[in-house]
């Protein structure tokens, strides 16, 4: 391989990372956090309390509910409670209620009464905001997507860039300022490249339909055509206008679990209730295959219980892309998997980070004889701090606000929303009013108390801390507490770090490395 | 899962240990060249029986995926322990190569 060649990759690593790196720390470590989005939509509506689980009793109790709530509706739609869902929710189409056109309700899985949660996004929110950036249709989702080509580019330049891949496959030399942060970035990235190849190769598969849709429009003329031969129509016969009540929805359950043993169900459509002409389909839950497929359904005769058709297999090349789909989202994966996923996610946002950090600090060497920074380094060291401990203040704020907020504020979700992006705010307003690296270590302390204190809040909050979590087996929200005390703890070292005076070998010297009292706790 | 990645482990801490930079600095000692190779032989050995461990016990959908899955997380964990707890982590390549099997056996 040419020299040339290799500095020109270096030069695309080094650029495209810099640019695209904020909002892809962003997206990695909201991603990281989706990956837990039941779990922490849980913690965020603690009203709903976990059962043990039982399919057949939840049908009853949702067919029930519906039956004498959304009689009026034809379209019903069922999720059953999970491993990881505590909820049993059913929706129905109702032109005069609810967002769309559809209410949603969440029942208890026990006793069948809904539960007055509170109002939030929970999980769902980090989960839109990696794909959406909370930008209006579709530019979010462009935007997204062109960072997860550069993520991919990313990868690629640096494997070429990265001349020793296999002679320092194993090697990290801590304490060696730069040398160390190479050496991190680099070993995480290799170690961990299948995670990232997949993720980012798969997430320009999810969007391929807005990448490439040249052969989409060429066949279709436009996308919708394109969905419904994917993921199949909903094909609804006419209603007969015959009064006719639906069979058990039980029954049919037993009939899938006749076909598929020990299948998982993830949703249940009924059309036309209480009609002649009804029909109910049952499909597989996500979590049951690697791929990301819809067609594990089977459509009954909503009148007879009698099995209509299933779903046709899908073809190699959808296999493919629903595999890659499946890989990204990690919905089959078990809770050990799952931590995996979580590990592998938190690897990612590091690299990213890592790699952040060294492109200011190879450049602050050269200016480590002057007072100040030049403008330029200086507003890539605000949007770093911003970008990355900003990010986690206002992660910690979303959940913050999630416990402290009224429960009756009108429109309280929006507001977790709001709170979320205005901590992010006021990060980047402190960073621009701080040296570097008084801002790291303050936001950092900071970030260390919000979410070391968070399972103290929720216990004094909800009553559901640590110590009725744990007794009860709600392994969903003890998991959450002790998830967030374990980085409070991890900020808290990164705090330390940055408040201590550097050492010699590091660059610029702050003239002073007072500590404020407020610091002193979490050191 | 476990048994697959405790020998996946143990694989990657052969491989390692193979390298004669990381054979001399971990182990004090100069390694001879027949020693490296039976290490980098076994490593890779190991690597496969935990490929055909895992396919073999969960298909090639699961398996495949678990298998990287665990062989990234060990590799990793490897990286970053050497630095700071060498002996804790060779310690732990040493318990894995016998773990890892029985829990096979049993397992199996």
């Amino acid at each position: 391989m040419k020299e040339g060649f290799r500095q020109a990759m270096a030069w695309l690593h080094t650029w495209t990372g810099l640019i695209f790196g904020w909002l892809l720390f962003a997206i990695f470590l909201t991603g990281t956090l989706s990956y837990f989005k039941d779990e922490v939509s849980h913690w965020a509506q603690p009203e709903v309390r976990r059962h043990a689980l039982d399919p057949v009793a939840s049908l009853g109790l949702a067919q029930r509910y519906l039956e004498s709530n959304a009689a009026h509706s034809g379209s019903w739609m069922i999720r059953l409670p999970s491993e990881r869902e505590a909820a049993l929710n059913v929706g129905w189409r109702d032109p005069e209620g609810g967002r769309r056109g559809f209410v949603r309700k969440d029942l208890d899985a026990q006793s069948g009464q809904p539960v007055e949660a509170r109002d939030s996004r929970g999980g769902d929110f980090f989960y839109r905001f990696h794909f959406e950036l909370q930008m209006p249709y579709p530019w979010g989702r462009w935007l997204s997507t062109l960072c997860a080509f550069i993520m991919l580019l990313g990868l690629v330049t640096g494997i070429i860039t990265h001349k020793k891949i296999f002679k320092e496959f194993f090697t990290f030399r801590p304490g060696k300022g730069q040398r160390s942060w190479l050496d991190g970035h680099n070993a995480i990235g290799v170690l961990v490249l299948p995670f990232h190849l997949m993720i980012s190769y798969s997430s320009l598969v999810l969007f391929m339909y807005m990448v490439m849709p040249a052969s989409i429009m060429a066949s279709y003329g436009d996308t919708s055509g394109y969905f419904n031969d994917l993921f199949g129509r909903d094909e609804a016969p006419k209603v007969a206008n015959v009064a006719t009540p639906l069979v058990p929805l039980a029954g049919l359950y037993a009939k899938v679990q006749e076909q598929v043993p020990g299948a998982r169900i993830g949703f249940i459509q009924v059309q036309n209730a209480g009609d002649r002409n009804a029909r109910v389909t049952f499909t597989q839950s996500s979590a049951d295959n690697v791929p990301y497929q819809r067609s594990a359904n089977w459509t009954f005769e909503g009148a007879t219980g009698e099995l209509l058709k299933q779903g046709a297999p899908e073809s190699a090349t959808m296999m493919t892309a629903f595999s890659f789909a499946g890989l990204h989202m990690g919905n089959y994966a078990g809770p050990w998997l799952r931590w995996l996923y979580f590990a592998f996610g938190l690897a990612g946002t590091a690299v990213i980070g890592t790699g952040l950090v060294m492109w200011l600090g190879k450049r602050q060497l050269k200016h480590a004889k002057q007072e100040r920074l030049p403008g330029e380094l200086r507003l890539v060291e605000v949007l770093n701090i911003a970008s990355m401990s900003g990010l986690i203040l206002a992660v910690a704020g979303f959940f913050w606000a999630n416990r402290l907020l009224p429960v009756a504020l009108q429109g309280r979700a929006d507001w977790e929303v709001n709170t979320f992006f205005l901590v992010w705010l006021a990060a980047l307003l402190h960073a621009v009013l701080r040296p570097g690296r008084r801002a790291w270590g303050e936001q950092l302390a900071l970030g260390a108390l919000a979410f070391a204190l968070l399972p103290l809040l929720n216990a004094l909050s909800t009553g559901q801390g640590l110590n009725a979590s744990v007794p009860a087996g709600d392994w969903a929200m003890a998991g959450f507490d002790l998830t967030a005390l374990a980085r409070g703890l991890f900020l808290a070292w990164a705090a330390s770090k940055m408040l201590r005076p550097p050492k010699p070998a590091a660059k610029r010297a702050p003239k002073a490395a007072k500590v404020s009292p407020e610091m002193v706790e979490v050191q | 899962m476990l048994s697959i990645a405790l020998i996946g482990y143990a694989g990657f801490a052969a491989l390692c240990l193979a390298m004669e930079k990381h054979f001399s600095e971990l182990l004090k000692r100069k390694p001879s060249p027949g020693k490296l190779r039976v290490l980098r032989i076994g490593g890779w050995l190991l690597l496969m029986l935990s490929l055909v461990l895992a396919v073999h016990g969960r298909g090639w959908a699961h398996g495949l995926v678990e298998w990287i899955a665990v062989l990234m997380a060990g590799v990793t964990l490897w990286v970053f322990g050497l630095p700071y707890q060498p002996r804790l982590v060779l310690g732990l390549a040493a318990v894995s190569l016998v773990l890892g099997p029985l829990l096979a056996v049993l397992a199996g």
